[in-house]
Order: C-alpha cells, then structure tokens, then sequence
C-alpha cells in the first residue's frame, strides 16, 4: 500500500479515481503503486493551469500520470503540482519505460524539465523551436505562414531611406 | 567509403561483430513503406540492425492546441484529423471523454450506431493496413482486394455522414443524424459478403510462403516486454496478452456483444498478422449482432442546452431560436474537472483525456494515441534483425503518424 504520507489529497471525479503526491516525491509514490499493482503507464502529460479561476490550485503546472491496474482492471490518475521558471520534476523513466517519450513530448509542449531524463530534447517540434506551444500563454497566430503573401514581404529587404 | 545524401559513415568507429566498423544509415522520413513521414536512425553491422532511433514530429499539426480555441462541439472535427484511418473511433473516444465530464448518457440506438461505425472502422483500418503491407511484402495484388472492400466502407461512411473519411460522425451527446434504411440495407449485404471476402485475403496471404518468410520470425516482441514497453492493441495481443479495452473496460455497451479476443502466442510479424485477420472476422460479427438488435428511438440526447433543436421547432418556438443561437454563438460549458476515456482503436488504445475549467472551450485536450507509444517499442523488435526486415516491422506495428505526431 501506498504511504498515506505521499497522499496529499485523494478524490473521485467523473467516475475517475485521483490522487495527488508531493511533486519532489513522485519517484516514491509512483514505484509504490507499481508494487500495488499499478504496472502500466498509460500516458503523462501536463495541464497548465494559467487564469484558472474555476477551482483553486497549488501550483500552475499539474503534471499527470494515468496508471492502470490490468488485472484489476483499475485506473488511478496520480497529480503533482509544480511552479517555477523551468518547472521541474523528477524523472520516471526507469519506473515505467514509456515515459520516456512522453516526458520528451512534455518537456516540448509545456517546457516542463524532468529531471534524470535520458535525452530531454524536442520530439515534436523542430529542434531550433523557440517556446512552449502549450502553454496557455504561447502567442497564438505569430507565425507567418510560409509562401503566402505576408511572407514574402516579411522576406524582403526594406528599401534604403 | 562514398557519402550519399542520406547514408553517412558513422563518425564513432564503432566495431561491429563482423570485423567493420557501425554504418549509420538514415531511413526516411520519405519512405513509402513508413505509412506517413518517419525518420529511422539505423546503426548497421553489415546488414544486421544494432541501433534504431526513431525520429517523430514531421506530422506534428498542434492538434492539441487547436482543440482549445473551438468550442466543445467543435473539436470533433479535428479529432477525425489526427487518426485519418480510424475517424469514427476517435471522436467516440473525445465524445465519450465529454459526456463522461457532463454526465450525459447517450439513448440506445445512438450506443448501436457508434458500435458499428466503429467496427467498420476497425475493418476499414485493418483493410489498409494489409493492403499496404502486402504492398511492400511482394503481395501486390492485396492492395487492389483490400482497397475494393474499404471503398464499400467508404461509400457506408459517406451514406450515414455524407462524408467519405473524416466522417465527425460521433459527437458529445449522440450522433450526428439517424440512418438511412438505404444504410441498413447496404450494410446488411456488406456484412453478407465480407466474411467470403476475408477467406479470399487467407487464401492470398495466410499460406503464402513469401508472405511467412517475410513475417514469421520476424520482429520478434515477447509477452512480457510488451507489457513492460506499454504496447496495446493487435501488438499486445500478437504477443500474447488477452488484453482488450472492448472486453476489459467497455465502453459504449461492448459488453453486451458477443466477441472472442482475437490472441496469437507467434510474437512476431505473423502473429500480429493473425490478430487482425480474426479481428476483421470478429468485427463482422458484432456487426451483424448489432444490426439485429438496433433499436427505434432517439439517436442524440435530449438536452436543448446541449444539442440544436430539430429545424421544425424553429419556426414555432420562441426558446428553440434562443437555444440554437446561444449553441452556434457560444457553445455549451463543461463542468471543471478532468476525466479520461480510452477507447479500443485499430491500432490499440486510443484514448482522450479532457481538462475543463468550466468555460466553452477545453482547457486541455490530450490524445493518447495508440502509433506514439507503440513505436517506442520499435527498437526491441528490429534488434539483430537485418535491413530489410524493417520494412516488415514497422508495417506490422501499424503505426499512423498522424496519430502518433497529433
């Protein structure tokens, strides 16, 4: 069983059983309920929880594991809050190896750091990419698209004055 | 040695067992038989396979992103994108995330036609699947086959939606509109026919010896690695492993439907091959138990907050024109929450997870595709294997990059 000190908070939410962990924990809660029996990763992501005034938060970063129980079968959604300019997190990758990716999509999307990754870098995006599109406050539209006509003048040099 | 673009020599001088040095090879991302655009980094001992590094994102359209500037009842029509085999079961998987939010179950006969579109997707999916993989594996012929019977899938899609692909046929709160007894009809004389046509793929490929060359052995994946690498659908249950959404966490009554789990021990290409032709045998089947028990009724539910108003009511109801205005001005809103819902694709567990901060719009939308977490389990397969076995492993993983780059 899970230490109920690793247990911050534990609900259920349309019909999907929750639990949040201290986010510098995580590695010990996780490899807990892999001993209870919760052996698949079924995916990690993030929430960005910028101007969110419909419920309160700990932190603006909600980083979620989505763990299954296959004999069961039982889901359980694990919830760490996270701050800070990188925000960071401890690594799982050796605890559930699909993480992996999925970390790396994470550290793309929402520039969440985890720490003791193998090879954090982009996977989606382009390697030279500049920010973090998901995050809820990445300018959307600044892109020009390519060989429109906004393009071409964006490509031409000004004239001299 | 000479460069070329695309191959270079390996600058680490790494040895190999056979006396030569590592060749790093680059594979893709333009190659036919990627299905989509994926880039392999190879390291190659002679023509054994050492190291494989799959480079993803060339498909990458922000799919995510885009889903939190529509309105609920919007992002439909982008979930059919990102998936473009398999439309139908990944607006199942979003609507069923946004009902499951709300509260909101759906009436009997909208639960028997998302079944069987997303059964005929199944079939559809699988279709190209083989058609192609037999493609590159020197079956030329299984393409023409295949494709003849997905045009059959097609022409039900576009009966029912008027859309041949990306049908947004399933929606938050039920289906898009009932169906036509020409559908009913025609899907009775496909599910007729399909079966003759399955045994007619056996007999091109099943007992072909280039086709078991080519496969058996080939991309070996045991049991226990599968599950340890997150594997799911026909790659799982190819490796052994009963495990199916359909059967284990059901969803949209499949619990009420007759159906074996299709499981082959092979572990390999074959047996991966194996599963989804009884798979398609399958699907059939509970086609044809869902065309029987179809029920009469309503096909979305009753919620004025939440689905237009018939045309009709428009023109003699006051609080009709209010409710249709208000839903195309501003949508409806999600309670705060989050809730997740994985549906069984064909190409495994496809699942949505929604995120809403009780507005109009979804605060996150995140789709677990089947492609992304399978093709992690890539390099366990195509270890030791020679070059052109490649071409047999990535085409049995099945992967859609579509799906895996979102």
């Amino acid at each position: 069983m899970i230490d109920s000190a690793l247990v911050v908070d534990r609900g259920v939410t349309a019909r999907d059983e929750w639990i949040t962990v201290p986010a510098e924990r995580v590695r010990d809660a996780l490899a807990a309920l892999k001993k209870d029996g919760y052996r698949l990763l079924v995916f990690l992501s993030c929430v960005d929880h910028l101007v969110d005034s419909s419920r309160a938060f700990a932190a603006r970063y909600e980083v979620i594991y989505q763990l299954r129980d296959l004999e069961k079968p039982a889901d359980l959604r694990v919830r760490a809050f996270i701050d800070g300019d990188p925000p960071r997190i401890d690594s799982v990758h050796d605890i559930f190896p699909p993480a992996n990716w999925d970390e790396r999509e994470t550290y793309d999307m929402f520039g969440v750091v985890f720490t003791g990754h193998p090879d954090l870098t982009r996977i989606l995006m382009p390697d030279d990419w500049v920010g973090h599109p998901l995050r809820r406050d990445y300018p959307v539209g600044g892109e020009v698209v390519e060989f429109s006509e906004e393009h071409e003048i964006w490509q031409t040099a000004p004239d001299e004055a | 040695m000479i460069e070329s673009p695309g191959v270079t020599v390996s600058r680490t001088g790494e040895q190999g067992a056979f006396g030569g040095e590592l060749l790093t090879v680059n594979f893709g991302p333009h190659h036919p038989s990627t299905h989509g655009v994926l880039r392999l980094i190879v390291d190659l001992d002679g023509e054994q396979i050492r190291r494989v590094q799959p480079v993803i994102g060339y498909l990458h359209t922000g799919i995510e992103k885009q889903m939190e500037a529509l309105r609920w009842q919007q992002g439909v029509v982008v979930t059919d994108r990102h998936d473009y085999l398999s439309p139908p079961i990944n607006n199942l998987a979003y609507a069923l995330a946004v009902e499951k939010l709300m509260g909101v179950e759906v009436p009997p006969r909208a639960q028997v036609l998302r079944v069987i579109m997303s059964e005929l997707t199944r079939l559809s999916s699988h279709l190209v699947w083989m058609g192609t993989s037999g493609l590159e594996l020197g079956a030329m012929s299984m393409l023409m086959y295949c494709f003849r019977e997905r045009d059959t899938i097609m022409d039900l899609n576009e009966e029912i939606s008027g859309f041949r692909m990306h049908t947004s046929y399933i929606r938050p709160g039920g289906v898009m509109a009932d169906s036509t007894p020409r559908f009913l009809e025609m899907l009775d004389k496909f599910i007729r026919e399909m079966p003759g046509h399955i045994d007619e793929y056996e007999d091109l490929l099943t007992m072909n010896p280039i086709w078991r060359a080519r496969t058996i052995g080939i991309g070996r994946l045991p049991a226990e690695d599968a599950k340890v690498l997150g594997a799911s659908g026909p790659m799982l249950r190819g490796s052994g492993v009963a495990w199916d959404l359909r059967k284990s966490i059901p969803y949209s009554g499949y619990e009420t439907y007759d159906f074996e789990i299709a499981v082959s021990n092979d572990c390999d290409c074959y047996g991966r091959y194996l599963v989804r032709i009884k798979e398609m045998r399958e699907a059939v089947k509970i086609l044809r138990q869902a065309l029987d028990r179809l029920p009469d009724g309503p096909v979305n539910v009753d919620d004025r907050k939440m689905l237009p108003p018939p045309r009709e009511e428009l023109e003699t109801s006051m609080e009709a024109v209010i409710h249709h205005f208000k839903l195309f001005t501003e949508g409806y809103s999600v309670p705060p929450g989050d809730a997740y819902v994985a549906v069984e694709s064909g190409r495994g567990e496809n699942g949505c997870y929604i995120a809403s901060d009780g507005t109009h719009k979804p605060r996150r939308v995140k789709f677990r595709s089947a492609s992304f977490v399978n093709l992690q389990a890539l390099e366990r397969m195509a270890l030791n294997h020679m070059i052109a076995d490649m071409i047999a492993i990535i085409g049995t993983a099945d992967t859609v990059l579509g799906d895996c780059d979102r």
